[in-house]
């Protein structure tokens, strides 16, 4: 088998020479032979020595080889050697790629020999390709010198080249040699070769060998220089550089020690007699040490806050970090001093390693952290919780250097810790277990040390458990969170804690925070959004379930609507038709019982009985607080009461903006009431009592029946507007906006502040203009001192006649013009005193045309009278008879017509109206003063209402424009405009001065009236005697 | 002796192998020819070394090139190459 193969290899040396070595052509058969033998033989003994591969058959060695010389050179190359090889190791059939492959690295670049070099054609014999180094047998003579060597000697450094890699190729292709110097891992090594050819590659041999034994000593004289010229340069210092660099690690530490001790706690005490180079590298180096020494002190210091404590040990865990690296130090400094050289220049301390200048480069990033730690450990003094994670959030989100920044989130991880806990615990447990306020929720401080605003919030009505137990402190949200992240945190945490205090549900938070509670932590942002979004979306749809089905907050705001705001119009008009009787008398003749009562009637009447027991309950019925000379009417109110946890929703302000729409729209239905009893005694009076020749009176009754549709007209206008316009479109907005699927209580009450607002607002009754609300108030208190008085007056002039009523208005009407006149234009800027106004007027009408009313009855009785006693001439039963009837009349009049005191002896005033001769002449006297009276205040509507429609054809708000043109749909009135009432306003003060003169005339003559009432008994009496 | 078919397929995969080999000798830049580098193949396969291989074609071709250079200064006729076969 071995003879075999010997022959195959020798077969294959014979073809090989044969195929390489042409055979001269001059040469005979023998020559050719001795040639080729001489060839033979030499490739044998080449084979022969090298015998089997020395090389262990690695075969990515050679394949390595190759790559990197191809990546150097070409990389595109490279890459399709790879495919080449990676198909060429799964072909099966070779056993010694390797080898061929390292034969084809060690050929590689090889000058071709089919290429007959044409420049030297002269030389006879042409450079050859350099053998190997040693073993090359027949090294070729060298050729004479055909260039200078360009190359200086020291150009080569053949020491840092290893030349066995490729002992035969280097030298062939000196450019190969510089690009792979070039490129290779170390760097530029050498210069790049410049010499220019492989010819003068033996030339070469000598210089370069002598460029590797002078290369050696070369950079070594450098070296030596250096230090020779620094250990003559640096005097003998004391303490010497091994002295210090022996204390050196103590003072890293902190640690005082012989050579640097530290005075006080901020300094460090450098010996005197150093040198300046070296105290600047102490320098360099007492900064780590001062600012290990502060902020150990930092670290020992107690903490003010949770923050604080994780701070410090975030900073004391990375402080220990820094010890080892002293620690190391330690180490090598103790090494190095244990090999030094005592006798060498400088004790020799530059060959073993560690100087101090290595010191302060090993110690140079370390310094970085230290000073960045200490620059946050002063920072924190002054700054506290979520202000501290900011500061730190600061440094590693914005701080250019990544080094710092990198540092800084290391440190804040740790440092957040205590944060994320208490975070943790707030929105899974609605608890703020954060004894150093350092979390950006807050429980809110008593309120004497509350701010303004939140006074103003307290008055507004948001004083609610909800809205004032906590609050967020803007400057404590740490720069991690957004703000509508923290806004969304602090409103699960308030939930929570609202579920579980104020609607006493804290089994299911309980439940809740067992379940979905998980550890947070700095760093993963998204999963800790997301958990919180989760939170959110849980904790709010369960309060907005506790919220609708364990309190009825739907049900309680649509029992407002429909008690409060006059919803349920059976009920109201039952409750009020069963109330009127009650209502006319005095406010101090109120009972509560009797309310309560006809309350309960009216539920029990109405389809309000089928409302639930838990809303019926919250119904009530009581006085407001009555001032002096009050009627019921002015007192009466309704009232739902809303108890704790839905008074979250149902502010108190919210209560009282019911109780103003409430009394609003009572006055109004009231009004309405009596207009339309009052409509209903003419129009049915007309097919009676009312009927008369006289031409005058019939005229008289004409135009006061067209005023009083125009009151009822405007009247039904009002009420259609703020039911439907107003209550109902507001009402559908809050159902719109409550019933949505992610409606939180934040909206809840924000959607029912709106609703409140827009019916105050649109329903006429908030103040148009603010800037005159103190003005207002003020006006508004002297026309009730002027009420007062004139109550007082009359009550002392007529003691609360048929009249009072009367002289009641037309003393408001005046005090409203003296009010006007002291405030001029103010009162009437506010739609709320417009209106009032105008109903004040319309209920004077009203009882202007009972008087009317009355004067016609008796008016008629009379004629009745007369025309009997014309027809029949026997006096005194008949008389007697009639009287009777008209009193019986005249009592029905009383009992609707609201003239209470007339109820009292039906004997007098049916003796009044069966007045003879004598009483004529008054009841005749009376007529032009009621129509000067009812034509007064007819005027007065129609100004007014003109004045309301100009203000409100020019409102901003659609549907106020609209309720303007509803009110005047045909134009009958002339809308005034504001910009002429300016001037307006004086004449309409003056038409109201001229209005309270004619009140005045018209107390006296009612008093005249009164007196005529108390001469009356006498003539009755007289004719009773009759 | 293997089946002619296995035989076939082996000289196919011996041939692909060159194939590959001369590919990356041109690459390599080592002006090989296919024939001189099959014969190469067959050394290696059969335990030369393969420095030593390399050594031996560098001074071949020396010497092909010293001939050459003979001949061209001699300026003799055409030579012929004769061809020696295993």
């Amino acid at each position: 088998m071995a003879s075999h193969q010997r022959n195959r290899v020798t077969a294959a040396i014979d073809s090989l020479i044969a195929h390489l070595v042409p055979p001269f052509p001059g040469d005979d058969e023998l020559t050719a032979q001795a040639r080729h033998d001489d060839s033979f033989e030499l490739v044998r003994s080449i084979l022969e020595r090298h015998g089997s591969p020395a090389v262990s058959s690695d075969v990515n060695h050679a394949a390595d080889l190759i790559k990197r010389k191809l990546i150097q050179r070409n990389p595109s190359q490279a890459l399709r050697f790879s495919n080449l090889y990676t198909r060429l190791l799964s072909l099966p059939v070779l056993n010694q790629k390797w080898a061929i492959l390292s034969l084809l690295y060690q050929l590689s670049d090889s000058p071709d020999p089919n290429e007959p070099p044409p420049l030297s054609p002269p030389k006879p014999p042409p450079p050859p390709p350099p053998p190997a180094p040693a073993p090359a047998p027949l090294p070729p003579s060298p050729p004479p010198l055909q260039r200078p060597p360009a190359p200086p000697p020291a150009d080569k450094d053949w020491r840092s080249r290893p030349p066995p890699a490729h002992p035969a190729a280097p030298e062939p292709n000196a450019e190969e040699d510089a690009v792979r110097d070039a490129f290779s891992p170390a760097g530029l090594k050498t210069l790049p070769s410049d010499r220019p050819a492989k010819r003068s590659q033996p030339e070469e041999r000598p210089p370069s060998r002598v460029a590797a034994d002078d290369a050696p000593k070369k950079p070594a004289r450098d070296v030596s220089i250096k230090s020779t010229l620094l250990a003559d340069s640096s005097n003998v210092f004391e303490p010497s550089e091994m002295a210090l660099l022996r204390d050196l690690p103590y003072t890293l530490q902190g640690l005082s020690s012989a050579t640097m001790p530290f005075p006080r706690d901020a300094a460090l005490k450098l010996p005197s007699t150093l040198p300046s180079p070296i105290v600047s590298l102490l320098h360099t180096l007492a900064e780590p040490s001062l600012l290990y020494r502060g902020l150990a002190a930092f670290v020992k210091s107690p903490a003010k806050g949770l923050l604080g404590q994780s701070l410090r040990a975030a900073i004391s865990n990375e402080i220990r970090s820094y010890l080892t690296l002293v620690a190391t130090l330690e180490a090598q400094i103790r090494r190095a001093l244990s090999s030094v050289d005592e006798s060498a220049p400088r004790g020799g301390i530059g060959k073993a390693g560690v100087t101090l200048k290595r010191c302060v480069v090993w110690t140079r990033e370390a310094t970085m952290g230290l000073r960045l730690m200490s620059l946050i450990a002063e920072e924190s003094k002054s700054r506290h919780g979520g202000q501290l994670i900011s500061l730190i959030h600061g440094f590693s989100t914005s701080h250019g250097d990544p080094v710092v920044a990198a540092f800084a989130e290391r440190l804040l991880a740790d440092v957040t810790r205590p944060f994320y806990d208490i975070l943790r615990r707030w929105i899974y447990d609605g608890e703020l277990s954060d004894p150093h306020l350092e979390f950006f929720v807050r429980e809110q401080q008593a309120p004497h040390g509350a701010a303004d605003d939140r006074k103003d919030a307290k008055a507004k009505g948001h004083a609610s458990v909800w809205n004032s137990k906590y609050e967020v402190v803007d400057a404590m949200v740490p720069s991690i969170m957004t703000a509508d992240f923290a806004q969304k945190v602090f409103l699960i945490g308030k939930s929570l804690n609202f579920i579980r205090h104020s609607c006493g549900d804290s089994g299911w938070v309980d439940a809740y925070s067992k379940t979905s509670s998980k550890p947070l932590g700095y760093g993963d942002t998204a999963a800790l959004e997301t958990s919180i979004d989760d939170a959110y979306k849980t904790t709010m749809r369960r309060l907005m379930h506790l919220m609708n089905h364990r309190f009825h907050v739907f049900d309680h705001l649509q029992a407002l609507k429909n008690y409060i705001l006059l919803g349920q119009g059976d009920f109201i008009a039952l409750l009020m038709e069963s109330l009127a009787a009650n209502l006319d008398r005095p406010a101090f003749a109120q009972y509560r019982h009797t309310l309560t009562a006809q309350l309960e009637h009216a539920i029990r009447g109405s389809n309000a009985q089928y409302d639930s027991d838990e809303v019926l309950r919250r119904l009530d019925a009581r006085m407001l607080q009555l001032s002096h000379g009050d009627i019921g009417w002015d007192c009466f109110t309704l009232e739902y009461k809303i108890d704790a946890p839905v008074d979250v929703v149902v502010t108190e302000w919210g209560n009282r903006q019911y109780l103003k729409v409430f009394n609003f729209l009572w006055r109004v239905k009231r009004v309405e009431f009596a207009l339309s009893s009052a409509w209903r005694k003419c129009m049915t009076g007309a097919r009676g009592v009312l009927q008369t020749h006289d031409e005058h009176v019939l005229q008289l009754w004409k135009s006061t029946r067209g005023i009083l549709a125009e009151m009822v007209h405007f009247v039904g206008q009002l009420q259609y507007y703020i039911l439907f316009e107003v209550i109902e479109s507001s009402w559908t907005e809050l159902q719109k906006a409550i019933r949505r699927d992610d409606c939180t209580l934040d909206d809840l009450i924000t959607a029912h502040t709106n609703y409140l607002t827009a019916i105050t607002h649109k329903g006429l009754l908030g103040a148009r203009r603010r800037q005159f609300h103190d003005q207002l108030r003020e006006a508004a208190q002297q026309q009730q001192q002027q009420q007062q008085q004139q109550h007082q007056g009359s009550a002392a002039a007529g003691g609360g006649g048929g009249g009072s009523g009367d002289g009641n208005a037309s003393g408001s009407a005046g005090g409203g013009g003296a009010a006007a006149a002291s405030a001029p234009v103010e009162d009437r800027n506010s739609y709320m005193a417009q209106l009032s106004e105008l109903l004040h007027v319309m209920l004077a009408f009203r009882d202007c045309v009972d008087g009317l009313y009355s004067w016609s009855v008796a008016d008629f009785t009379r004629r009745q009278e007369a025309d009997a006693a014309g027809l029949v001439m026997r006096p005194s039963k008949k008389a007697k008879l009639s009287a009777t009837s008209s009193s019986a009349t005249h009592k029905a009049y009383g009992s609707t017509g609201g003239g209470a005191a007339d109820l009292d002896d039906p004997f007098l005033s049916s003796s009044a109206t069966a007045s003879d001769g004598g009483s004529h002449a008054h009841l005749r006297s009376e007529l032009p003063a009621l129509q000067e009276r009812l034509k007064q205040l007819g005027v007065a509507f129609k100004s007014r209402l003109q004045v309301l429609l100009g203000d409100l054809a020019y409102q901003p708000d659609v549907d106020m424009r609209f309720l303007g043109v509803s009110m005047n749909f045909n134009d009958v009135y002339q809308p005034v405009k504001r910009k002429k009432h300016a001037s307006a306003s004086g004449g309409a003060g003056s038409g109201s001065g001229s209005g309270s003169g004619s009140g005045t005339q018209h107390q006296q003559q009612q008093q005249q009236q009164q007196q005529q009432q108390q001469g009356q008994p006498v003539v009755g009496g007289g004719s009773f005697s009759r | 002796m293997p089946p002619p078919s296995e035989r076939a397929g082996k000289q196919a995969a011996a041939q692909q192998a060159v194939d590959i080999l001369h590919e990356i000798a041109t690459i390599l830049n080592t002006h090989l020819d296919r024939r001189t580098l099959s014969i190469c193949i067959s050394m290696i396969e059969n335990g030369v070394n393969p420095e030593a291989l390399a050594i031996v074609i560098k001074e071949l071709r020396k010497r092909g090139q010293e001939i050459e250079l003979e001949a061209a200064a001699a300026a003799a006729g055409v030579s012929t190459v004769p061809t020696r076969r295993r």
